[in-house]
């Protein structure tokens, strides 16, 4: 009509106050021009009159308690965040089983706990009775500590 | 109230009948409003530190919104677990042999019920939750051109089904 766009979506933004002054004066002049889009303007007025004139819808009885129940709404939250913590539950689990496993399978290094007194005083027997200097000096730093 | 944020319990009391009806509108049944209601309230406990005072029907009414869609595309991803339960989720509900439609708001929610959740969603916003475009395009996450097209396309779509009912001429 005119070259211009037909208002068409801007009907309903018309009727909402949604437009700003220049599109509402173009839908006005449409409106005054053609008794189509009068007829679209009453068609969609009256969907929209029907869905504001809607009672509120009231609970059934009962319902609030249920809602606010604090029973239903843990379950509800546990519900919600079942997932996450069977998840984190499960990585645990696996963690778990890995360091128990990798403690069977991977052989910890042997711990020497030589018995030092004892090869100590077996020494100093062997190098007593063979008369041999340095190795009887041996002994004798293994008791004394070494002083400068 | 202290310093305007209110706590989860006036939250439940003051405005849970507002709540209940945009959930209501949205899920079309008494059952499914229940459950958005208390997935609404539970978000709505979480976010209230982050609550900005203003509009606070406004927010609950994104928030409630967004759990509907969220649980729509749930639904979507697993339809095997929502249509043999409750058809209503996605398509108008049929009405038994034996019941009989009492009122005009009957039809207006069954009508309702029938259009897809997008562009119901965006109806619901406008005309029961009474919400201006652009705080309808922020919960939705959509350009307010965008909204102003769903609505628009909703009240006809609306409108068209109310005339196959015969409700209007």
């Amino acid at each position: 009509m005119n070259g211009r766009p037909a208002p068409d979506d801007r009907l309903s933004a018309y009727l909402d106050g949604e437009l700003n002054a220049a599109e509402r004066a173009d839908v006005d002049g449409y409106l005054a021009e053609s008794p189509e889009w009068r007829a679209e303007r009453d068609a969609i007025a009256y969907a929209r009159d029907m869905l504001r004139r809607l009672p509120v819808h009231e609970a059934p009885p009962g319902v609030w308690e249920g809602v606010l129940s604090p029973e239903l709404t843990r379950a509800r939250a546990r519900r919600r965040s079942r997932l996450p913590r069977a998840l984190a539950a499960a990585t645990a689990a696996v963690a778990v089983a890995a360091v128990v496993i990798a403690s069977l399978v991977i052989p910890s290094p042997d711990r020497v706990t030589p018995r030092v007194p004892a090869l100590s005083d077996s020494h100093a027997v062997r190098t007593s009775v063979s008369d041999e200097p340095v190795s009887q000096l041996a002994t004798l730093s293994m008791i004394t500590p070494f002083r400068r | 109230m202290a310093g305007g944020v209110p706590t989860w319990e006036e939250v439940a009391r003051d405005h849970g009948r507002f709540l209940y009806n945009v959930a209501y509108r949205l899920a079309g049944n008494d059952s499914d409003a229940q459950d958005l209601v208390q997935e609404a309230l539970l978000r709505v406990r979480k976010g209230l530190e982050r609550y900005q005072p203003g509009s606070l029907e406004g927010w609950l009414a994104r928030i409630v919104t967004n759990v509907f869609l969220d649980e729509v595309r749930r639904r979507r991803r697993r339809p095997a677990d929502a249509l043999p339960e409750d058809p209503d989720w996605v398509l108008p509900p049929a009405p038994a042999a034996d019941q009989v439609f009492t009122g005009l708001s009957d039809d207006v929610q069954a009508a309702l019920a029938s259009l897809p959740e997008e562009f119901r969603s965006a109806v619901v916003l406008c005309d029961v939750a009474d919400l201006p475009y652009e705080e309808i395009a922020e919960s939705l996450g959509v350009p307010v051109g965008t909204v102003r097209s769903r609505i628009h396309r909703g009240r006809r779509l609306l409108r068209n089904a109310l005339v196959s009912t015969g409700e209007t001429a």
